[in-house]
Parts: structure tokens; sequence; C-alpha cells
């Protein structure tokens, strides 16, 4: 199992809002394809998944903001 | 945090690049603008080993609304600084650096020695580099302006930022005639030096204006344009008044290239150095062919 981690957006910005969840827990997941939509002060990103598997936990939902470095969500 | 329009939404390009770029930043104490200015486009520069460098500290003497860059007395320039820069510019392997700084209106040259010492230190360990400048307006020292250009530098840069209208409200310290002056000036006494200037659209500029602006660079020369979106960095800056779609970006363009300016960049998310290598060297080949030598031969 791994650990989906909100990696740095942009220099000096040290968290995000969690907009969109392209997947859903249980569905499976390719890397490199969009997993999560972020959304900071300047711009929207789409991150894409770090790597394939299923997607098992979401811990921060739609909405709820994060910190870089925070644990978004678990892949397995 | 609200949403954006469609067009500000991009693609997270996070790799191992960006914590290597971080990691020399770090280990030689050089500032970036990137991180200055939280700009959005910091990790995909980073990640792609490119970085603005951010000269004679963190604080500005001047308070433009728009801008994340702290405000207050700054610190005396460090000495070591153009060692560090370009120590950091040679380990992260630039073929292309762009040199920027905070406004000096505390030191006697506004800082331009600090610049000319920065292009002499990178000169000095690395001749194959080029080099941008992107200064500030030196307080309208014409002189100061002028020894920066002096150090040769490929492309000379300075913003005006916004439209003459808006300078009052959004630059109070700045004047738009006196930043025309500066370019045009650098421009006169260096007639094969690139110069270069930067607008941010979505201050609440009307189209006239902007067709203004780039004819008044026009006038005084001006070779390169860089056009981009507005983005509010914090609470504490001016509200981003409008999100100019991609299509007025492009009729831009294309304005600004049948005005006579050499290269136009214009998009939501141009700034004033991202991508300036590959502006700079499709202009080479535009103008010169492959080879700027070969061409001049």
């Amino acid at each position: 199992m791994a650990n989906v981690v909100l990696p740095p957006l942009a220099e000096g910005v040290d968290k995000a809002n969690v907009s969109y969840w392209h997947r859903s827990i249980g569905d499976a997941v390719k890397e490199g394809e969009d997993l999560v939509e972020l959304v900071t002060d300047k711009a929207t990103f789409n991150m894409p998944s770090p790597l394939s598997g299923k997607l098992k936990e979401i811990l921060v939902n739609d909405g709820e903001e994060a910190k870089v470095g925070q644990v978004l969500a678990t892949i397995e | 945090m609200k949403q954006h329009p469609y067009w500000l939404k991009k693609r997270l390009d996070f790799n191992e690049g960006f914590l290597k770029t971080k990691a020399i930043l770090k280990r030689f104490g050089v500032n970036t603008v990137c991180e200055s200015s939280r700009c959005p486009n910091s990790v995909e520069c980073f990640s792609k080993n490119f970085a603005t460098f951010l000269i004679l500290g963190t604080r500005c003497t001047r308070s433009c609304r728009y801008c994340s860059v702290r405000s207050g007395i700054p610190q005396p320039p460090d000495i070591e600084e153009p060692r560090k820069v370009s120590d950091s510019v040679v380990e992260m392997g630039l073929k292309y650096a762009v040199i920027t700084s905070v406004t000096r209106d505390d030191l006697p040259d506004g800082g331009s020695s600090q610049f000319v010492k920065v292009v002499e230190a990178i000169r000095m360990k690395a001749p194959h580099i080029k080099i941008e400048l992107l200064v500030p307006d030196f307080a309208g020292k014409l002189e100061e302006a002028q020894k920066t250009a002096q150090s040769r530098p490929e492309v000379f840069g300075h913003n005006l930022e916004t439209v003459q209208r808006l300078f009052t409200y959004l630059r109070p310290k700045a004047d738009y005639r006196r930043s025309l002056e500066l370019l045009k000036s650098v421009k006169d006494k260096n007639s094969a030096l690139i110069t270069k200037s930067g607008i941010m659209l979505g201050l609440g500029e009307k189209e006239e204006e902007v067709v203004e602006t780039m004819g008044d660079l026009r006038e005084g020369g001006c070779d390169l344009l860089t056009l981009g979106q507005y983005l509010r960095p914090s609470a504490d800056n001016v509200p981003v008044v409008e999100y100019v779609p991609p299509d007025e970006f492009k009729k831009y363009r294309e304005m600004g290239m049948s005005m006579g300016f050499k290269h136009v960049s214009s998009g939501p998310f141009v700034r004033s150095s991202y991508f300036a290598e590959e502006s700079y060297n499709e202009l080479m080949e535009v103008s010169y062919g492959k080879c700027r030598v070969a061409a001049a031969c």
C-alpha cells in the first residue's frame, strides 16, 4: 500500500483545497492518470496518480483543505 | 478558495528535478522570484531545472499592490551573492539564466552594481551561459540602467507590469513614463541589445489601453513582450478584476507581432521569465538563423 501525498504545488504555497476526486474508493487507478484536482489561490492543478493500483482510502474529501506533505489517499 | 476558469487549470508537473533544484538553491542560499511571488509555474520550472534568481534580498522598498514580495527595509547587499548565484547557475547546469531583483530605492545606485557583479561572476565561471536581466526602474536613474545594460546580458528586461492609468493605484512609487524612458534610453545607447517588457492582464485594464501600452513600448524599440494573467498571490493583494480568456491572449499576441515586436509570449500562465530561454532561442532562430554568429558573417 502506498500513500498519495500532497506535493508542493507552487513555491511559497503550503496548502491547497481538494476540489474533485477523479476516482472513487475501490476504483482502479493508473500511474499518470488524473487522480485529484487541487485548488490554490492562483491556479487549479490536476495531480496525476503516482502509481497504478486500487484506490483504497480517501483521507481528504472534496472541499477540504490539505497541507503539503499530508496524505490525501492510499493506493494498494 | 474559488474555482478558476478552465484555462487556469494545469497538470501538476512534479518530479525529482524539483527537489534537486530546491536543494541547490538552499545549499547556496540564493533566493528566487518563483518563491517570493508564489508563482503557479514554479513546480513545473523547478522540475525542469529552471528558476529565476532574485538578488539584493527578499525585502522590497516598494509596495506594489499586486506583488507578494515583502516590503520593508532591506539588508545591505550580500557581497557573496554574485558567487552564490553563479555557483547555483553552474550547478543547475543552466544554459540561460534570468536574474531579477527587488527594488532598492535605499541604495544610491539602486543595486545596479550588484547586477553587474552577478553577470561578471557568471561570465567568469561559464561564459557560454546566456543571461537575461529583469531590472527595476532605478528610481529613474538612467545611468544605473545603462550600467547594467553595459554588462552585456543577452536580454535586458524591465517590466511595465500594467497600463498607464493603473500605475498610480497599483504601483504608487513607480512611473509609467519613467519606465518607458528607461527601456528607450537603454535601446538608444545599445541598439544591438535585445530589450523586453511584460504586462499583466486582468487588473482592470481596457483593450485600448493594452494596445496603447504595446505601442508605447514599440516606440522605445522594445523587442520582446510578455503578457500573462494576473493571479492574486494572497488576500493582502488586489483581487483579480477579470480572467482573460486564451483567445484574447492570442489576439494580443497577433497584434503585438503586427506592431513589430520580435517575439510575443502571451497566455494565461505566461510570466516574464516563463520559458524565457525558449523565447530567446525562437527569436534567434527567426532573426538570425540557428547561429547568431553565422548570421553576422
